[in-house]
């Protein structure tokens, strides 16, 4: 009873609201192929718009799509993970404009199942152990346990290659011009197993990397340090120079938490990038290479155990969390941190500047070790993370029309519904560049821009669309974040894996060696940079793991690496 | 109780009296530091580290952001049914199989007692579980499967049997010879005798239920049915920046993740504080076998 | 003592009737509580002995897609991978040695707190007390950790305190050996006011004619505290000593990840924070079931041993 008046209630406002979308918009028909030029917007947009378009990759519509998909009503189940963008205002993304809107334009209607937030891998496990799928299952299918392949052999979820290709149009095409994703998005027999969420552009892959009080800079007529050795030249004039100017010498060179890592940003290619090794995996012109046990590793350890020595690195690096470091940043202590373009620079510089009009946080470029190199290695993600990818499962019974639906978010309208919204409402085409509206920029209900964005589309987070460019250019509109995203996009970023997988009963084995050896590299690594070990311990650490069967484990991420490449 | 004390009794209660003193004061504080820092400015107490004294700055903010949550009204109201339900239907079965297992002539008392101590250590997991209560026996998504699957807490029924055990057996006695059978004993001797006890397992069973969320967690897909700490742990992850350091969206977080998390806290605490007062009447000494006996 | 004679007596001439005799006089006289022990046991035959089953995942490379019936079983390989772990020694000395140190501190710390309150005679000041003390019980863990992190840190409150009569700071939460303490010592302090609520009600339950009895004969409060109230609420104590010895081999996981760090793993990580490493972060509930079935026996071993000791002490038990 409750269920059903519910469900009459959501479809009668989603009605309502579909028709103010339908009025708002019926002088200007949707647009039928995105534009591939920017234009010489307004002036803010000079700020925020990098000067070519080149690399925006909008799919153009493939003939063969025709809407509605369906005559008769139809509704599909679509589990999904919520997400805090959308939640914070929303029930489910039943209630998204873009759901509304492709409910309208393909006559499916989706019918949306949340996991409790932060419950999604435990809620997903009972989903498949109860046998009860609903017709669509998003997640990323990359971390699922056994990974994607497993779940097609074990018929949870169906290989969509010939789908894709007789169904999908759009996908097919956008596959079609970029075969690395669709190497990337296939199982190593090459199987597609999903309709994928793609980010085309290393401007939307990056972003974190090393940033600096700029304003420290100014003050002490330093310039932004490139090499290892202009970093330490840095570093100690922070600590000794009093930037903060308190007559205190209370500042902290550098504090490397990240996310709670135990390796915190080293992780994330900081100072140990410029060393052209990574902390853990990488590749050497298709050789797996285990990071710690590189030569060059214990040279990159001996120069940050240096540091701790000299209190460059900050001596509570290990205790440190988000808010220790949130109070360390704005409370004037910290010089050097590695943070994220949006939930670092977007909330400190907003922040600070107020009180402190001189605040300014300056980006670095990934260090080297000599001057005039390139920085080799930083963080930057994959095309296709894994994220947001939608499967369709054995349970559907209108695979047709599903994968139909699926691929209307790769065509140009679907794209620019996905990624900006409904015209008028949430963008305004400017010059064929679609500009966010007040609505979203400057809510009326005062809300962020990013649970505004995620009351009507997915590009502020992730899902089975193509993200655009000119999404970021607008959500990350502050100077200081459009110059560190172009710094921390230089590394050309070769040595990193692709996203390879495990076969299962290797994932097993990897498993079991790996969670012996990262506990004792944590140890290891934090005790010789801290100085209570001394740093030939590092040797005996690599024997230690060695007898863990590090070796295994390398030769299992080689062989997933040679099937990656070998994909078709 | 006679009053007068000797001169050693009364160093004896001074020293009582300081050092509850002092457990009071270590106890509180944090406490306090929790209320202080959910009124607090968000920013201002951004850069504060140690100990907070009053609100720093005033600011409503985060209760602000947890009440405008579309969900949060719903989880109080869930929840409280919850509680109510749970705690009466846990609270029946404990207080049966409680008395049934404090009889000492009763044959199979100790291996079932056995049994059931034996599922104190080991279980099925997860998994089975849900297909159990989810699938076999339909429940998901209903009301039910919050309450009857953790319907009895081993750990109280224990609590309970132990009081009921020390009920004198005079008492007892002299009821059965005026005719009185296993359910008038309960309801006329132990359970009027065991108030206190029987408090005990209501606060007990009420702050778990209170406190609940993995059964929602596994049973339950209608967000209209989340009880309030799935809501609450819902809003500390979308106010915190760490839930989006990660992901692919580098977001204008709010800089109210930190008193949100207090905010959170007295948002969930405060209600089910007001419950012991209630039961603490019964915690007064020696009120029950004094009235049983005259 | 008399209701334990009498029962046995009655148990002895029982023993003249044959088995089946037995059963049926049982049933006829306890006819009433069996019909209340019903729904106690179908309960627990349901929601505990149904799902069961799941437990021989230990054995198992458990595979959720194929569930239980159809995963591949694999012997003892889960329990073999644990034990030969380079971390099995120090996680079952970190996980004894801490429940140890509870044990010492963490039990008696309610006990004491709950005789104390029983000292003290002003109603208010004792409800104060009450109220205040078992607040703890209701911050998350998070925040207790996250307000440790604060006051323990290099320039938090307690280092400036201790800084103040000239002790060097100490960087608590980073050093192995104040580990231990620190985890029991907040432990105390979040459940000490909580845990004591069930020995107030037992306390409660004490029949006041004893004291009325002890005043006339002339004892002191500390008499009566020593031979009334701690005898009388001795069964209570010992029920959960015993509980609390069948769980020598469990420290939670969710604190211990919430403080640990690379700095602590020597005396920090114990053996369900090392399942949740390696089983729960990577899915492998085989692995997971297998420790679990692992620390229940030796868990549930202690708690015989305990039992069995005790009804031979004190004539008090479980069952």
């Amino acid at each position: 009873m409750d269920k059903l008046t519910r469900r009459e209630f959501l479809r009668l406002s989603a009605l309502t609201a579909g028709a103010t979308v339908l009025a708002a918009c019926a002088p200007q028909p949707a647009p039928t192929t995105a534009p591939t030029a920017l234009p010489a917007a307004t002036k803010a947009a000079a700020t925020a718009a990098p000067t070519t378009a080149a690399a925006t990759v909008a799919p153009t519509t493939a003939p063969a799509a025709a809407y509605p998909i369906v005559k008769e009503p139809l509704t599909l189940t679509y589990w999904v993970p919520a997400t805090p963008n959308v939640m914070a205002t929303l029930k489910t993304f039943g209630e998204m404009t873009c759901y509304k809107e492709l409910e309208k334009k393909t006559g499916i209607r989706l019918e949306f199942q949340h996991p409790p937030m932060g419950q999604d891998t435990e809620q997903f496990n009972l989903v498949v152990a109860s046998g009860k799928f609903p017709d669509i299952i998003e997640r990323d299918w990359t971390t699922a346990p056994g990974g994607p392949a497993k779940y097609i052999k074990d018929g949870i979820i169906l290989r969509l290659n010939d789908l894709i290709k007789q169904h999908a149009p759009n996908l097919n095409k956008v596959l079609a011009d970029r075969p690395e994703w669709k190497r990337m998005i296939a199982t190593d027999e090459g199987d597609i197993y999903c309709f994928p969420f793609l980010r085309s552009d290393p401007y939307l892959q990056t972003f974190a990397g090393l940033t600096l009080r700029g304003d420290w800079l100014d003050k002490l007529g330093l310039k932004v340090p490139t090499t290892i050795d202009e970093w330490r030249d840095v570093l100690v004039a922070f600590k000794t120079k009093d930037p903060n100017g308190n007559g205190k010498a209370d500042e902290i060179g550098f504090n490397p938490w990240k996310d709670n890592s135990a390796r915190g940003s080293f992780n994330m290619y900081a100072f140990v990038g410029a060393w052209g090794i990574g902390m853990n995996w990488f590749q050497d012109k298709g050789v797996v290479k285990y990071g710690p046990l590189q030569p060059e590793f214990k040279e990159f350890l001996k120069v940050m155990a240096q540091w701790f020595k000299e209190g460059l690195i900050d001596p509570d690096y290990i205790t440190t969390n988000l808010a220790g470091l949130d109070a360390k940043i704005t409370g004037n202590q910290i010089g050097v941190a590695m943070i994220n373009t949006g939930s670092g620079i977007g909330k400190y510089v907003p922040l600070m500047q107020p009180k402190d009009p001189k605040f300014k946080l300056t980006a670095a470029p990934y260090p080297v070790l000599k001057a005039g190199d390139k920085p080799q290695l930083g963080q930057r993600d994959n095309a296709y993370a894994g994220q947001g990818s939608a499967a369709i499962t054995t349970a559907n019974k209108r695979v047709v029309e599903t994968v139909k639906l699926l691929d209307y978010a790769y065509g140009a309208e679907g794209h620019i519904l996905f990624n900006f919204g409904v015209e008028g409402l949430t963008y305004k085409m400017e010059n064929g560049y679609p500009r966010y509206t007040d609505e979203i920029t400057k809510n009326p209900q005062k809300l962020p821009m990013n649970q505004a964005m995620g009351k009507h589309f997915r590009s502020v987070f992730n899902g089975p669309f193509l993200q655009d460019r000119r999404y970021m250019e607008q959500y990350s509109a502050l100077p200081e974040q459009q110059e560190a995203i172009k710094t921390w996009m230089q590394p050309s970023n070769e040595k990193q894996l692709p996203p390879i997988t495990p076969t299962q009963e290797e994932s097993r084995k990897f498993s079991t060696i790996m969670a012996e050896v990262t506990t004792r590299y944590d140890e290891a690594f934090n005790k010789i940079l801290q100085g209570q070990l001394p740093i030939d311990a590092w040797d005996q650490f690599a024997k230690d793991i060695k007898q863990m069967g590090i070796d295994d484990a390398i030769k299992i991420q080689q062989a997933a690496l040679d099937r990656y490449n070998k994909r078709p | 109780m006679p009053i007068k004390r000797s001169r050693s009794e009364k160093i004896f209660y001074g020293v009582i009296i300081l050092l509850m003193i002092a457990l009071m004061i270590v106890t509180a504080y944090p406490l306090l530091y929790v209320l202080f820092a959910s009124f607090s400015n968000p920013v201002e107490l951004m850069s504060n580290r140690g100990i907070l004294t009053a609100p720093l700055g005033f600011s409503l903010a985060a209760y602000e952001a947890v009440m405008q949550n579309p969900m949060i009204t719903i989880g109080y109201r869930n929840t409280l049914f919850y509680v109510i339900a749970g705690t009466s239907i846990s609270l029946v079965l404990t207080i049966m199989g409680a008395y049934a297992l404090s009889r000492k002539n009763v044959l199979w008392r100790n291996p079932i007692m056995f049994a059931i101590v034996f599922t104190m250590f080991f279980h099925g997991g997860m998994i089975p579980s849900y297909l159990l209560v989810g699938q076999t026996l339909g429940l998901q998504d209903s009301p039910l499967a919050l309450i009857i699957p953790g319907a009895i807490s081993t750990w109280n029924l224990i609590i309970l049997k132990t009081a009921f055990e020390s009920v004198p057996i005079a008492l007892e006695e002299a009821a059965r010879i005026d005719g009185a059978n296993d359910f008038q004993i309960l309801w006329n001797v132990c359970i009027p005798i065991s108030l206190p006890a029987i408090a005990v397992i209501t606060l007990f069973y009420a702050v778990a239920e209170w406190n609940a969320w993995f059964g929602a967690m596994l049973y339950l897909r209608n967000r209209e049915l989340y009880p309030l700490q799935i809501v609450l742990r819902e809003i500390l992850i979308t106010n915190s920046t760490e839930a989006m350091t990660t992901g692919v969206s580098s977001g204008d977080v709010l800089p109210i993740a930190e008193t949100i998390k207090y905010a959170t806290i007295v948002v969930a605490t405060v209600p089910i504080l007001f419950v012991y007062p209630f039961l603490q009447k019964y915690f007064v000494k020696g009120v029950m076998i004094g009235a049983i006996k005259e | 003592m008399a209701t334990a004679q009498r029962v046995r007596s009655s148990v002895a001439a029982q023993s003249q009737l044959n088995f089946r005799q037995r059963l049926v006089k049982d049933f006829v006289r306890n006819r009433y509580i069996y019909l209340m022990l019903v729904p106690v046991v179908a309960y627990y035959v349901v929601f505990h002995y149904g799902p069961m089953y799941g437990a021989l995942m230990a054995f198992q490379d458990f595979n959720v897609t194929k569930g239980i019936w159809g995963s591949p079983w694999i012997g003892f390989e889960n329990f073999t991978t644990f034990f030969n772990s380079v971390y099995f020694t120090r996680l079952i000395r970190n996980t004894l040695a801490i429940n140890i140190i509870e044990l010492f501190f963490a039990f008696p710390a309610p006990i004491i707190l709950a005789l104390l309150l029983n000292e003290i005679t002003s109603p208010a000041f004792k409800r104060t007390v009450q109220t205040i003390t078992y607040l703890p019980h209701f911050v998350s863990l998070v925040v207790v950790i996250g307000m440790m992190v604060d006051f323990l840190a290099r320039d938090g409150l307690v280092n400036n305190l201790i800084g103040a009569v000239g002790v060097a700071p100490i960087p608590f939460l980073q050093r192995a050996d104040w580990y231990w303490w620190l985890f029991v010592g907040s432990g105390i302090w979040q459940g000490i006011g909580w845990g004591s609520i069930v020995y107030l009600a037992a306390i409660t339950n004490i029949d006041p004619t004893l004291y009325e009895a002890a005043t006339v004969d002339g004892a002191n409060r500390w008499h009566q505290l020593r031979h009334i109230t701690i005898p009388s609420i001795m069964p209570t104590i010992i029920i959960f000593l015993i509980l609390r010895i069948g769980s020598m081999m469990s420290v939670g996981y969710e604190k211990t990840i919430l403080m640990y760090n690379s700095m602590t793993y020597e005396t920090a990580d114990v053996i369900n924070s090392y399942v949740y490493r390696k089983g729960v972060l990577n899915a492998d509930y085989g692995f997971s079931a297998a420790v679990g079935l692992f620390n229940s026996v030796i868990n549930f071993g202690l708690l015989l041993i305990a039992n069995r000791l005790s009804k031979r002490v004190s004539e008090m038990g479980l069952f």
